[in-house]
């Protein structure tokens, strides 16, 4: 102890001069390394180092000690930069832009086919590299984006919630624009980055089970879409599984039925098939008032399931 | 002498006996061949050749024909099953909308349709080529198209009274606030009357008004506890409602599919009551034509 004290006592101001500025370097060292990411981040044309560039400035501590920068971008700035980024690259960022780029630490980016509608991300509670995408008015979590792990689910009950119950009255053919420039942003990061998407209510491709939140379902749902089918003109089928399949439009067929039905825990959901393989389970909800309404009416036991963990 | 005509009497008795039995033998041999090569029709005949006769012989025969199907009467199932298969067919084309369940050997429940909850309609009889629909049902799609006719439907009057029902208690618990002000007023209204010292011939006009008073407060407390236990009786009602819509949606479906296939109801019943001749005739049609090749 007495050796240590002085030790210290004998630091000359030489001594005290380099560590300081070894430490201002070190804050403007990483303030560069900083700045090299950010430049990657907005000038690079290659994905990959779009993709590193990003996860390496998620997080990122700037301020040391001896060095502080009064403007910075923050985590969520950085996942919608680099979203756009991708879009710009990807060649489909039309009807996508940042809405306000002159604004620093809070960015916001807007689909011309939606109007004023804007979003944004929000940084996850439970995980600091996972974020959320949505629109800023009720933050409803319409995606998980994880640029770390390559991750992106969506959430299929806000999704509808949003596209489908908040949007009513917009032109079908504008969201479904704003759904597809999402589902190709996911689709290119399925193919070209190796991420794990969950697409869910948006996956389109035949015979994807839609899954129900109250896993059975009470016969009189299943009456009611029988009759509101009649009502417009389809007839409910049953099905040999003992579910039931409507014939719809285009040759679009959904099937709902119990896909545990062996089991004693019954698992009901429903499926849709079409030759382009483009209609989902969102779409069908735009596509025929009388299936969202059915599914509004008893959205309690037709919820779609999304990853419990994440959006829980 | 006597015992003389006895032995003609007995050996003729056994040539008759012999002759029967023989008839007999034949008889099944026939049916048992007729199974073997799929001659439906002839089973047909077999088993009720006065029937056969009847309503697909060409000439008139007034002659009765000796039926023996007694002898395989005890196998009605497994030949009901044997003629099933070709008769399912035959109404599979015919009456496009019947679907058929065999739930016990030869004896097959009807189902009108393969729409979610269709309707089980009755039973299929092949021995004798017959529909057997189950009264309640069948009554119930008769009326249906009875009351089409005046632009009406089955459920239509208890539908009406269960959405007024609704539309009365909703009212009842939308005007709750209305109320409420009114017992207020009925409360001060009743305190100053109770306040009043009325001279003694104004006595009674003041008793008169706190009974009215009283009475209005009942009722309005009333009409409270039918909004208040409303709810679950609008459910209820709703439920009700999708039930009997349901079976409309169920009996209109019916209905188009008879009218696709027959044109309309009376048709479908004339067709019901030719069975038989009909699908026997489409028999002997499909025997000649293969006979021809």
């Amino acid at each position: 102890m007495v050796s240590n004290e002085t030790e210290e006592k004998t630091i000359t101001t030489n001594e005290l001069l380099a560590n300081y500025s070894d430490s201002v370097q070190n804050g403007l060292d990483n303030g560069s390394k900083y700045l090299q990411a950010f430049h990657t981040l907005s000038e690079t044309t290659d994905g990959q180092s779009l993709l590193s560039a990003a996860v390496s400035l998620t997080n990122f501590k700037l301020n040391s000690d001896f060095v502080t920068f009064p403007h910075q971008f923050s985590d969520e700035d950085v996942q919608l930069i680099f979203f756009e980024r991708l879009l710009s690259l990807s060649g489909i960022e039309n009807n996508f832009r940042i809405s306000n780029p002159q604004r620093v630490q809070k960015l916001l980016c807007k689909f011309d086919s939606l109007g004023d509608q804007t979003f944004t991300f929000t940084k996850s509670t439970k995980n600091s590299d996972g974020f959320f995408f949505g629109p800023t008015l009720n933050n409803r979590p319409l995606f998980y984006l994880n640029l770390k792990n390559k991750e992106l689910m969506f959430h299929g009950a806000s999704l509808i919630e949003y596209f489908v119950v908040d949007l009513d009255g917009l032109e079908i053919d504008a969201i479904k624009n704003a759904l597809e420039l999402l589902t190709k942003a996911a689709a290119i990061l399925k193919e070209n980055f190796g991420f794990k998407i969950d697409f869910n209510v948006l996956d389109g491709v035949n015979g994807e089970f839609y899954q129900f939140a109250a896993g059975t379902l009470s016969e009189d749902v299943m009456d009611e879409l029988f009759v509101k089918s009649a009502e417009n003109h389809f007839v409910l089928m049953a099905e040999d599984n003992g579910g039931a399949s409507l014939t719809l439009g285009n040759g679009t067929k959904m099937t709902v039925y119990d896909a545990n039905q062996n089991g004693n825990r019954p698992k009901w959901g429903a499926t849709i098939r079409d030759d382009q393989q483009n209609e989902n389970w969102l779409y069908l909800l735009l596509d025929y008032p009388f299936i969202k309404k059915w599914y509004l009416n008893n959205q309690k036991q037709l919820e779609i399931l999304s990853n419990q963990f994440i959006f829980g | 002498m006597e015992r003389q005509m006895e032995t003609d009497q007995f050996s003729q008795n056994d040539t008759l006996l012999s002759s029967a039995l023989n008839e007999k033998m034949q008889y099944l041999n026939d049916l048992n061949d007729s199974v073997k090569n799929g001659d439906d029709l002839q089973i047909y005949q077999l088993m009720d050749p006065n029937r056969y006769a009847n309503e697909l012989a060409t000439e008139e025969t007034e002659e009765s024909q000796t039926d023996h199907f007694g002898l395989a009467s005890d196998l009605t199932a497994q030949l009901s099953h044997h003629l099933s298969n070709k008769l399912i067919d035959y109404l599979g084309a015919t009456y496009p909308f019947f679907y058929y369940h065999e739930y016990e050997l030869g004896k097959f429940h009807i189902y009108f349709g393969n729409w979610w909850d269709h309707r089980m309609f009755g039973e299929l009889d092949p021995i004798n080529v017959r529909f057997n629909f189950d009264d309640n049902e069948y009554q119930m799609l008769s009326k249906s198209f009875q009351l089409e006719a005046e632009n009406r439907r089955v459920n239509d009057d208890t539908m009406q009274k269960l959405g007024d029902e609704n539309e009365r208690i909703t009212k009842l618990i939308g005007e709750q606030d209305q109320r409420d002000k009114r017992k207020e007023e009925i409360r001060e209204q009743l305190k100053e009357n109770q306040e009043k010292s009325p001279m003694p011939w104004e006595a009674g006009k003041v008793k008169e008004e706190r009974q009215r008073l009283n009475d209005e407060m009942l009722k309005l407390t009333q009409i409270d506890e039918e909004a208040t236990g409303g709810r679950p009786t609008i459910k209820e009602n709703e439920n009700k409602i999708l039930a009997l819509s349901k079976e409309e949606t169920i009996l209109s479906l019916e209905k188009q599919n008879i009218r696709a296939t027959f044109g309309s109801f009376d048709a479908f019943i004339e067709n019901n009551n030719n069975l038989y001749t009909k699908y026997l005739q489409s028999l002997s049609k499909e025997s000649q034509v293969s006979d021809g090749e």
